[in-house]
């Protein structure tokens, strides 16, 4: 299995792809609303699967077609919606206030690192000229600014995006550096992931529930 | 033999079976023990024939076992098996009391069998990508025992562990990915390139880059499952807030697992790269673990915490000693993944005990438990000991083993640092114990009140303080003797059968701790040896 060169045409839609990944991911690391994180992981994933179908095409793959398809359905579609109808529409969340830092700084953050993500994996890592030395920097600042998504805000489900983001990148990095791993890992891995979603949803919503509960019964016993 | 590996894997699935037929907590608990049992005899069964035969293979590598997970197999089925025999008490006790409702005591069964089930799995797969995909899978699994008691702090603890987790295992997968493209140079199938024999026999025509990239990645990432530091911030909360049985096996079988993982890219990297960086990368992350261990090991609070610093620094002394390598150093190792796991299975089985009796969790809420429950002390101050490397059990001996390793490669000051922190780490650990085993029993009323809230400071009822650390005794005049207050603790199990019960697991523990003590049966001397070569001494 070859790694494809950069200046072929999928070459070029998977480095597009990696960028406007990137861009989506500083969009949730930037976004205070909660509908707003569900709308751009969607739109993420959206891209993550026109790149895995870019590759598929590149290297008339069947597994690859398959890998778009389940992108498409599982992380483009079924879990925005059900993260927007279970968490954000039921748990009536609108604005995430919970920041451990400035908007701005954590913008700044970001920025750099995404510059360490190109210093680490430039050098002496990647054949020049591949479409991997391109694309693995970008999926490398997607991991790191998901995971700054972690650090930075407090809320569950914005931690949970930040997950998903992660994931993202990963899986960006696995189509452009490897281009598929053995069926079976590639299938359990999206198993994996949905059932992580689920119990990570019971999760959030037993805390919210609790910290709602609390609040209500502060509010009772601090009446006359 | 394909069978009998795969039936290891599966025999423990027979609690998940009961709790779907809707048994009761004890029903259920008498299936997963058998189930567990018959789990730990093929696993016996499997390393009788491992020892003398080649490594088993089958299904493109997805299936492989040799010495090594043979070895882990071994240890995790014999955790497995003591933690369901505690289970069926411990278990059954809140399910009396009401404090888990019939639903919550199914989901734990189902859980627990799933999570023994997928541990033993991934110690069975030989391809990397399935070992990421069986690992993530036994985190989700335990992550729901972790909630189970639906309390606020227990949701919190598996909201925290189950995030930082998932996250950590998948900066693996990146290392996974890593590994998998370091052997893009080779002609096998996509199969083959994540299989590790495969990958350790093609070692010289790797990537040497990525192959360090991938190694860092997998210590970081199946390192935050460990629970080496600083990626350790989740194990003591969920430590503290799983159901004690629960406890035992993320201390002892999940950690082991992981450890598990870290081993097998080891292997590769150690055939790729030679000894010098995975040293330098296991010693670092294993000696911060038992410095962090150790810090939080002195002070006072809840003893399930304690016991999950504990785990910490043990997990670091496992990583040194892989660091130290060698046949000497590796011996070690995988000698303290067995004794320290049957060590803190004894410790969260006999604290569950504690906790049942007690309604407490805080160490300085408990005292005299030598004279209110004389087994549960006594399994408790006895695991102590061995948990803390005092002769004559078996975690001595593979610390001193480590420490010899140590010494014999090269500079000595890793393992006077080593032995001083082991030092720090038995005084910081047994004071908390002792003040928890001696003097006379909290009076009577102080236990019966039944508080569901375990966690704080209970006040006593006359409204005095709570008992202030470090003085365990300042009930003069109001205590009554130690029988009577004995007979009046919370009693929550009745009959000589569930005294039996509550007891076989601890004094199998112990007694197995101690024959590893005293004498290395020959059989697991040779695969012991075996699973050092296999890692490259």
């Amino acid at each position: 299995m070859q790694s494809l060169s950069a200046s072929t045409t999928a070459g070029v839609l998977l480095d597009l792809s990696g960028a406007v990944m990137l861009l989506l991911a500083f969009a949730c690391l930037a976004s205070k609303l909660f509908n707003r994180y569900v709308a751009y992981y969607g739109a993420q994933s959206v891209v993550l699967a026109f790149a895995a179908g870019t590759s598929a095409v590149a290297f008339h793959s069947a597994e690859l077609w398959i890998l778009a398809a389940l992108t498409l359905a599982v992380k483009g579609i079924a879990i925005p919606v059900a993260a927007r109808r279970v968490l954000v529409a039921r748990l009536a969340l609108k604005r995430d206030a919970a920041m451990s830092t400035g908007l701005s700084t954590s913008l700044i953050a970001g920025g750099a690192l995404t510059a360490f993500a190109y210093l680490v994996t430039r050098p002496a890592l990647l054949p020049q000229g591949t479409v991997a030395a391109a694309v693995v920097p970008l999926s490398t600042a997607v991991i790191l600014i998901g995971a700054l998504t972690m650090v930075v805000r407090r809320h569950t489900v914005a931690q949970l995006i930040g997950w998903l983001i992660v994931e993202n990148g990963v899986f960006l990095g696995a189509i452009t550096l490897v281009a598929t791993f053995p069926f079976i890992v590639e299938a359990g891995i999206f198993l994996d992931i949905v059932a992580g979603v689920l119990i990570m949803i019971v999760f959030v919503s037993g805390l919210t529930r609790q910290l709602a509960q609390a609040s209500a019964t502060e509010l009772r016993e601090l009446r006359g | 033999m394909t069978a009998l590996a795969i039936l290891t894997a599966l025999a423990p699935l027979t609690g998940l079976a009961a709790a779907l037929a809707g048994g009761r907590a004890r029903v259920a608990g008498a299936a997963q023990a058998a189930g567990a049992a018959a789990a730990l005899g093929c696993a016996i069964a499997l390393l009788v024939t491992l020892a003398h035969h080649q490594p088993l293979e089958g299904f493109a590598g997805f299936l492989y076992d040799d010495s090594l997970s043979g070895f882990f197999l071994l240890t995790v089925s014999a955790v497995t098996l003591l933690a369901a025999l505690g289970s069926i008490i411990y278990i059954g006790a809140q399910e009396d009391s009401g404090e888990l409702s019939g639903f919550q005591v199914r989901l734990y069964y189902s859980f627990f069998s799933l999570f023994a089930a997928l541990m033993l799995a991934s110690l069975e797969t030989g391809n990397l990508g399935l070992l990421f995909v069986l690992v993530e899978a036994s985190t989700l699994a335990s992550a729901a025992l972790v909630g189970l008691e639906g309390r606020s702090r227990s949701l919190e603890a598996a909201w925290k562990y189950v995030i930082i987790s998932s996250l950590g295992v998948t900066i693996a997968l990146a290392g996974t990915l890593f590994i998998y493209y370091s052997a893009s140079a080779l002609h096998g199938t996509s199969n083959l390139a994540l299989t590790w024999p495969y990958l350790v026999a093609h070692a010289p025509a790797l990537a040497p880059q990525s192959v360090r990239l991938a190694f860092l990645l997998a210590v970081v990432g199946y390192g935050t499952k460990v629970g080496l530091a600083p990626m350790h911030t989740w194990l003591p909360d969920a430590h503290a807030e799983a159901p004690s049985p629960a406890s035992a096996m993320l201390s002892a079988a999940l950690l082991n697992t992981g450890m598990y993982a870290i081993i097998r890219f080891l292997a590769i990297a150690h055939a790729r790269l030679g000894a010098t960086y995975p040293r330098a990368v296991l010693l670092s992350f294993g000696f911060a673990s038992i410095v962090i261990g150790v810090l939080f090991m002195v002070r006072k609070g809840n003893f399930k915490r304690l016991f999950a610093y504990s785990s910490v620094e043990h997990m670091g002394i496992i990583a040194v000693a892989l660091g130290f390598g060698g046949t000497l150093g590796l011996y070690g190792a995988l000698l303290q993944v067995l004794n320290h796991a049957l060590a803190k299975t004894v410790l969260f089985l006999s604290s569950g005990d504690v906790s049942l009796r007690y309604k407490t969790r805080e160490a300085t809420g408990v005292t005299g438990l030598l004279s209110a429950a004389p087994l549960t002390g006594g399994a408790l101050l006895l695991a102590t000991f061995a948990v803390l490397g005092s002769p004559p059990f078996g975690v001595f001996l593979s610390e001193l083993t480590i420490v010899r390793a140590g010494f014999s490669r090269g500079s000595p000051v890793f393992p006077l640092l080593l032995l001083a922190l082991l030092g720090v780490a038995f005084f910081a650990f047994a004071r908390t114990i002792s003040a928890m085993v001696t003097g006379p029993p909290p009076p009577a009323a102080a236990v019966t009140v039944r508080e569901p809230a375990l966690a704080g400071h209970r006040a006593m009822p006359d409204g005095r303080q709570p008992l202030p650390a470090g003085s365990p005794a300042p009930l003069a005049g109001s205590s009554a003797p130690p029988a009577a207050a004995a007979t009046a603790l919370a009693r929550p199990y009745r009959g000589r059968a569930a005294v039996a019960l509550t007891a076989a697991p601890l004094i199998l523990g112990l007694a197995a701790l101690l024959v590893l003590g005293l004498w290395i049966p020959a059989g697991l001397d040779t695969i012991l040896r075996q699973s050092a070569a296999v890692i490259g001494a």
